[in-house]
């Protein structure tokens, strides 16, 4: 059963578009990650669901039933934790999760023992402070526990990993993939490998539009071959080996030389020939013998030679640069 | 809403705003028969410079008519500020997000409405009789309450007025992003109904004319006077309030 549907969602802010034509949806226990550049919707639609906003065209359901503009019965569904979580600062965590649990009409023993489980497995179980003096991070482990308090069948989660050190992004990242077998969990973020390491299902926002959606292993295959990178000893080994086979590419030496440049067809993709670069990329690898008779013949020394698999992020750069 | 309303009274003591409005109130309550008291000394003090000044003064009788008029001219600086401290009750979690996980939780926004108007008001009437209370006992100590006609009647109308005001903060505060542009729009009110209340027909009926409680107390006027405005405010003040209810439902949080 699909826990929400985003179904042909319109919304704009004045002249700007932010959603156009959106839709998507996200089964029962299931872990959706939701990609996008700062400003591609992703907030806009996350307060779409919980009716903080109204739709311009569309429909959501939330559970098989609507959601209405300000006073929508469907958030009693919801655990929501915003990007930048703001509580109460008069309150300690304990009491704040008791006025949850108080809130979502939940009997008081069991909002101690639920407070007591979650301050736990957040990590604030020995916070005995009040509110205003947690870090940004402190406050998300509050706002995660807060948005589990109700034990909700849909788990929305903006950014939450953003303002977390390594290590509490990985404790983050294994409640979240925990908390798939009660709801389902639709969550933004801009860490890519947060996405590769726990979402069944993904969609990439790009200026409004839902550009690609389905589930990980069905958006990986969209990029259909594999490449070989190959770093020659000596950079003149490499411009011998262009020189002879002109289809390869020359590389950048690191990732972030490559961004903006072009990934949607690999080939066409130019780096600009660097002092001492000895990195080449093969896009069409049935011809690796070819270059290996070469190498062979030649006796030309390699350093490396490594099959790239297509990532996330590569198919992220290729989305937005289209 | 019980859950909002025990948090709006932990707010309220945590913040510090119950205690310095507790304090305020207090302060009004003993001040108003205070200088009942040190009004004889205070001219008999000053007469010899009233003398020079060509000013004659003779010996004053204060008594408790002189303190409740005193609580009625004190009456609007605390309901004032009773009004700029709770100004910010809605505004303020606009402001900070602070809402926006309890709407998320499923909480009908009408609940919160509520538990905030009955916050404010249960407030406004603890302090305002705490400061009537203190006022009423210097006075039965010091002179005789008896002396004034309708006391108790009288402070209802006053209360009453405090109501009405707090109707429109709530309704106010529901169309602002601001305490201050809550501020204003109470303002705009008050300044609309005083140039109303310059036709005599209207002046008659006006919630305005619940302030003007001495009348009451000096027997110049009878409590049947100030049901039209009584029952003018209390009609105004639900109106105030199931209006801000659909107003809150489509706040922009």
């Amino acid at each position: 059963m699909e826990m929400l549907t985003f179904s042909h969602v319109e919304k704009h802010f004045g002249e700007k578009k932010v959603l156009q034509d959106a839709s998507f949806s996200v089964p029962e226990h299931t872990i959706f990650g939701f990609i996008g550049k700062n400003g591609a919707g992703k907030t806009t639609a996350m307060k779409l669901i919980l009716g903080l906003l109204a739709c311009d065209s569309g429909e959501i359901l939330v559970n098989g039933f609507p959601v209405r503009y300000g006073n929508t019965r469907t958030n009693r569904f919801i655990g929501y934790l915003p990007d930048v979580p703001e509580f109460y600062p008069y309150m300690t965590p304990t009491e704040y999760l008791h006025f949850c649990g108080e809130v979502a009409g939940m009997p008081a023993k069991e909002c101690k023992a639920r407070a007591k489980e979650l301050l736990r497995l957040v990590g604030l179980e020995k916070e005995r402070g009040r509110i205003k003096g947690f870090s940004r991070g402190m406050k998300q482990r509050l706002g995660i526990a807060q948005a589990l308090f109700g034990r909700p069948k849909l788990l929305i989660c903006d950014e939450p990993t953003s303002a977390l050190d390594p290590a509490g992004r990985k404790e983050l990242l294994d409640i979240l993939a925990a908390a798939k077998e009660q709801s389902a969990v639709l969550f933004s973020t801009h860490i890519l490998s947060d996405v590769e390491h726990i979402c069944d299902k993904v969609a990439f926002l790009h200026e409004g539009r839902v550009a690609l959606h389905g589930s990980l292993e069905k958006i990986r295959r969209l990029r259909k071959s594999t490449s070989m990178e190959i770093e020659m000893e000596r950079p003149e080994d490499a411009k011998t080996l262009l020189a002879a086979f002109p289809y390869l590419q020359q590389k950048g030496r690191t990732h972030l030389q490559q961004e903006g440049t072009g990934m949607a067809s690999g080939l066409s993709m130019q780096c600009g020939w660097q002092k001492g670069n000895a990195h080449l990329l093969l896009e069409d690898t049935a011809r690796l013998p070819e270059i290996l008779h070469f190498l062979a013949g030649q006796e030309l020394p390699i350093q490396r030679m490594e099959r790239k698999e297509p990532t996330l992020e590569d198919l992220f750069l290729e989305v937005i640069a289209k | 809403m019980k859950a909002f309303l025990k948090k709006e009274w932990m707010e309220g003591l945590r913040t510090g705003r119950t205690g310095i409005l507790l304090l305020l109130f207090a302060l009004f309550g003993i001040m108003n028969p205070a200088i009942a008291k040190l009004t004889p000394w205070l001219i008999e003090t000053m007469s010899e410079s009233f003398a020079s000044a060509g000013i004659v003064t003779t010996a004053v009788t204060v008594d408790a008519m002189f303190s409740w008029m005193q609580f009625y001219k004190n009456a609007p600086m605390a309901l004032l500020l009773f009004l700029l401290l709770s100004s910010g009750s809605f505004t303020a979690e606009y402001q900070k997000g602070t809402l926006i996980p309890t709407v998320a939780k499923g909480l009908p926004r009408w609940k919160i409405l509520a538990a905030k108007a009955l916050a404010l008001s249960a407030l406004w009437t603890a302090l305002y009789f705490l400061c009537y209370g203190i006022t009423y006992g210097y006075n039965a100590y010091f002179w005789d309450n008896h002396i004034a006609a309708h006391l108790l009647f009288a402070a209802a109308c006053y209360w009453m007025f405090g109501i009405w005001l707090l109707a429109l903060l709530v309704l106010f505060s529901t169309l602002a992003k601001t305490s201050s542009q809550v501020l204003l729009g109470i303002g705009a009110a008050a300044i609309a109904l005083y140039a109303l209340s310059v036709f005599p027909k209207c002046s008659k009926i006006l919630p305005l004319k619940l302030m003007d409680a001495m009348p009451l107390l000096q027997s110049l006027a009878s409590p049947q006077d100030y049901y039209a405005p009584m029952a003018l405010s209390g009609i105004t003040a639900l109106l105030c309030i199931a209006l801000s209810i659909p107003c809150f439902n489509r706040k922009y949080l």
